[in-house]
């Protein structure tokens, strides 16, 4: 039995044929289908415009009709024995699934809303496409099973596009009670999407000529289409961002000798040579073009202020957690608590500054209770991040330490915090990303008002003062209320402040504040992988 | 030192059993066990001889002091008896090495003569280990004095991912014997040259220098696995140690590290005292000067002059067990 099935495959496959070069252009026709849909899908290709001057929607259809009877001609010729191939039996369950799914979809709705049939009549119709589906692609031989049913799916939808049946202006509406509809926009990308995935699944099974070297290489096509994907959602994300803020953030910025500012550097007045009026401004009434410069270094102050106080009280507590304390009840209701802490909504912990924090210090928002809180919310992450590069380090080298002769403070300090601390940093790094972002909690306990004046940007390291009183130093610039930018930005947005206000153009207003907000938080990533790499390089290759 | 490695036994051992001995049991306490007359039960593994242990064969007469002396010293892990009773004492300025099965107690034992124990948390140690007459299992010991005297080397390479000269002079900056930190450089009093002194003195002992000599701000990781190990054997010497414990220093190396490294034991015992952990019995015969055979249960079966337990053991079980019957 088994010997009769034995696959008899060509150990070296030399040269190239024509249907390898065949079913490798359709993986290619798929991936350049992907990524037509994902620049649609975000409205960098108009569907109402043209491409190489054809219509989008019809070129679109003219693609995945050419996809689908490609990929049905692979399977039909693979059966047929024009093609040489070694399928197995049977695709699978689980495929045969994968190619239900979108056949009950098609069927149902085809049935129920293109025809006109009625609720009952598309249920019918989906379950029993979505079953013909399933019996065609799990029954049959792999090469016809994963092209026929998958292969049609692309064709129709194709001939859907190209005759026009779901055109740029198709609209259908759901008919509820809140208004909802299905646009055209959302539902040809998406449906574009689906297919060139099942597409590109079925041609890189026909270029490995089925079998297990089949499978591989649709699995592989599909892993590489859906990395693809999310590479391109945070590019675009990114791009989209910059697109709509870079003009907001350059209004009025000019590149040149003495145009910047006057600041002190070395205690000689010096005029920057560059000048970007929206990060170096405050919000007045006589400024040419207004600025966020308070909102950023209010947030460059409550990330430094949240670090500094979280990342020594953390990594102390998880030394104490892996070196000291013996393992058992303690430590695992530590660990609990920490990690509940962490999946604590922020909103909660701004309750708790507001409540707890602000009637200490005055009774009012400031800059030292926001710090204080966002510290809070760091504690857990840095605790459980530090805990596992703690653990991580072997214990090789705590026990070479001992056998030295040096003590077990000497030994955490020279050998096991070395070693961790690109663990730590790396928690770091994922917690300043979150709290860098927190609008609930400053909310709550710093904010002040939305559009300040330049002159009322916080100066932290300046204003500290000498009291005759103890505790003999003051820093009132702790004790203000200040803005930050994920505060401004939601102030911006929702509660629609800035339409009356003198900023010009509020929707770039917006945009510029969102964009800085981002930039500000990728320079904090970006410093923490700089560190990162500085004590990994140290570690391995001094 | 002996040359006859693998004595070829012809007296047909009385084994009680007469299966064959293909498979063997790594743990202890298998079918095979009777009650002597002693207060030990005897544990033995499938092939071996069923014979009381006496005290006499553990009895090792030599000149000179002994550097370190141990007393019925019995070892628990939770319930496991690691170690039944071990009484031995370990001459100046030798090679000792302890040979025995997997599972034997011989690095259990070890681990005890610098106290290395005391960091599993489940183990329990009765009984007297002394160092030059003074006892180590006391109130009032110095651990960090003790492992200084009595350094260790483990069986894999373990450096710190440091430099090599920080490697080597790790031990002794912590202790506070060199300072070349911040505060002494802008004191000019950064001990920078005497470390430099130690780090190659150390390194030329443990037969590494020439390999390494213009490298030594490198990352001790991107040695290879002998330049590794003869690190850790520099860094054990760097705090200079009266005896040095090796925990199969070898068993990680291919043959020429592995005879670099038994050069260089031989060379250390003129100076320093050894005791060496080892599963190899050719290298135990070649460079060691007294033997001591661990035998499944943890028991010390047979201590004496490597010569003579390696040619005319007292024992049978240990004349199974070096001519490879069992183990």
């Amino acid at each position: 039995m088994a010997g009769e099935r034995r696959t008899d495959a060509k150990l070296v496959e030399s040269e190239t044929t024509e249907t390898d070069a065949a079913a490798g252009a359709a993986v290619g026709l798929s991936a350049v289908l992907f990524a037509l849909a994902v620049a649609a899908l975000f409205e960098r290709v108009s569907l109402t415009g043209s491409l190489f001057g054809v219509g989008t929607v019809t070129l679109l259809g003219g693609l995945l009709t050419a996809l689908g009877v490609a990929v049905v001609a692979f399977g039909v010729g693979s059966r047929l024995g024009y093609v040489e191939t070694d399928p197995d039996r049977s695709v699978g369950l689980v495929a045969g699934l994968g190619a239900a799914l979108p056949w009950v979809v098609v069927g149902g709705s085809a049935a129920s809303q293109t025809l006109g049939l009625g609720t009952a009549v598309g249920v019918v119709a989906g379950v029993a496409a979505g079953g013909a589906a399933f019996a065609l692609t799990v029954l049959p031989c792999e090469d016809l099973g994963s092209t026929l049913p998958l292969g049609c799916l692309l064709a129709l939808t194709g001939l859907v596009f190209l005759s026009g049946v779901i055109g740029p202006e198709w609209v259908w509406e759901l008919g509820w009670t809140q208004q909802a509809a299905i646009t055209a926009e959302f539902l040809i990308p998406a449906s574009t999407l689906f297919a060139a995935l099942y597409g590109g699944w079925a041609s890189a099974k026909a270029y490995g000529g089925f079998g297990a070297r089949g499978r591989h290489m649709g699995a592989y096509v599909l892993v590489y289409l859906n990395a693809l994907s999310i590479v391109a959602f945070l590019l675009i994300l990114v791009a989209y961002v910059a697109v709509q803020g870079l003009p907001g953030l350059l209004n009025g910025a000019e590149l040149g000798l003495g145009s910047g500012p006057q600041t002190t550097v070395l205690g000689a007045s010096v005029a920057l040579p560059v000048s970007v009026p929206f990060v170096m401004n405050g919000v007045a009434l006589f400024n040419d073009f207004q600025g966020v410069l308070p909102a950023i270094v209010g947030t460059v102050w409550l990330v430094v202020g949240a670090v500094v106080l979280a990342v020594p009280l953390g990594v102390g507590a998880a030394l104490f957690l892996t070196e000291y304390a013996e393992r058992g009840r303690f430590t695992q209701v530590v660990e609990v608590a920490t990690n509940g802490l962490w999946s604590t909504p922020s909103i909660v912990f701004g309750l708790f500054g507001f409540a707890f924090l602000v009637p200490r210090f005055g009774n009012g928002k400031s800059l030292l209770s926001g710090m204080i809180t966002l510290g809070f919310m760091l504690l857990p992450l840095v605790v459980i991040t530090s805990r596992e590069a703690m653990l991580s380090v072997p214990d090789e080298y705590r026990d070479a330490s001992a056998a030295l002769g040096v003590s077990k403070w000497q030994t955490i300090r020279s050998v096991v915090l070395p070693a961790a601390l690109p663990g730590v940093v790396t928690g770091v790094i994922l917690g300043v990303g979150r709290i860098a972002g927190e609008t609930a909690p400053i909310l709550l306990t710093m904010a002040g008002g939305t559009f300040l004046p330049g002159s009322q940007t916080v100066d932290v390291l300046g204003s500290f003062q000498f009291t005759t009183a103890p505790p003999f130093v003051a820093n009132p610039a702790l004790m203000e209320a200040t803005s930050a930018l994920p505060y401004q930005l939601y102030a911006l947005i929702s509660a629609g402040v800035g339409a009356s206000s003198n900023v010009g153009n509020a929707d770039e207003f917006r945009w510029a504040t969102a964009l800085v907000l981002l930039v500000v938080v990728l320079s904090f990533y970006a410093i923490g992988i700089a560190t990162r790499y500085y004590f990994r390089r140290r570690l391995r290759h001094t | 030192m002996s040359e006859n490695t693998n004595p070829q036994t012809t007296t047909d051992p009385q084994t009680e059993t007469a299966t064959t001995n293909g498979d063997q049991p790594l743990t202890a306490n298998s079918d095979q066990s009777l009650t002597a007359n002693s207060d030990q039960s005897l544990t033995t593994t499938a092939g071996e001889t069923v014979e009381q242990t006496r005290s006499e064969w553990t009895e090792y007469e030599f000149r000179g002091d002994a550097k370190m002396a141990v007393e019925d010293l019995d070892v628990h892990y939770g319930d496991d008896h690691a170690l039944k009773g071990v009484s031995m004492e370990i001459p100046e300025q030798s090679v000792t090495a302890l040979i025995g099965p997997s599972g034997c107690g011989k690095s259990t034992y070890l681990r005890c003569l610098n106290r290395m124990n005391d960091r599993v948390s489940s183990a329990r140690i009765d009984g007297s280990v002394k160092l030059d007459g003074q006892e180590i299992y006391q109130d009032g010991v110095n651990l960090v004095e003790l492992r200084k005297r009595v350094g260790m080397v483990f069986q894999s390479p373990n450096p710190f991912p440091k430099s090599i000269r920080e490697n080597v002079a790790y031990g002794p900056q912590k202790h506070g014997d060199l300072d070349t930190g911040l505060l002494a450089r802008l004191l000019n009093r950064s001990d920078a040259e005497e470390r430099d002194e130690l780090v190659e003195r150390c390194l030329r002992d443990a037969a590494l220098y020439e390999e390494v000599s213009d490298r030594l701000d490198d990352n001790a990781l991107g040695l290879s696995g002998g330049q590794q190990q003869r690190l850790c054997i520099a860094r054990c010497l760097s705090v200079d140690p009266e005896v040095i414990l090796m925990d199969e220093p070898a068993s990680a190396l291919d043959p020429i590290a592995t005879a670099k490294i038994e050069d260089l034991i031989d060379d250390l015992a003129e100076e320093y005292t050894v005791v060496i952990v080892t599963h190899n019995m050719q290298q135990a015969a070649r460079i060691s000067d007294q033997t001591a055979v661990f035998l499944t249960g943890g028991e010390l079966v047979e201590y004496g002059d490597t010569d003579q337990v390696f040619e005319d053991p007292h024992s049978e079980r240990v004349e199974d067990y070096i001519t490879g019957k069992f183990g």
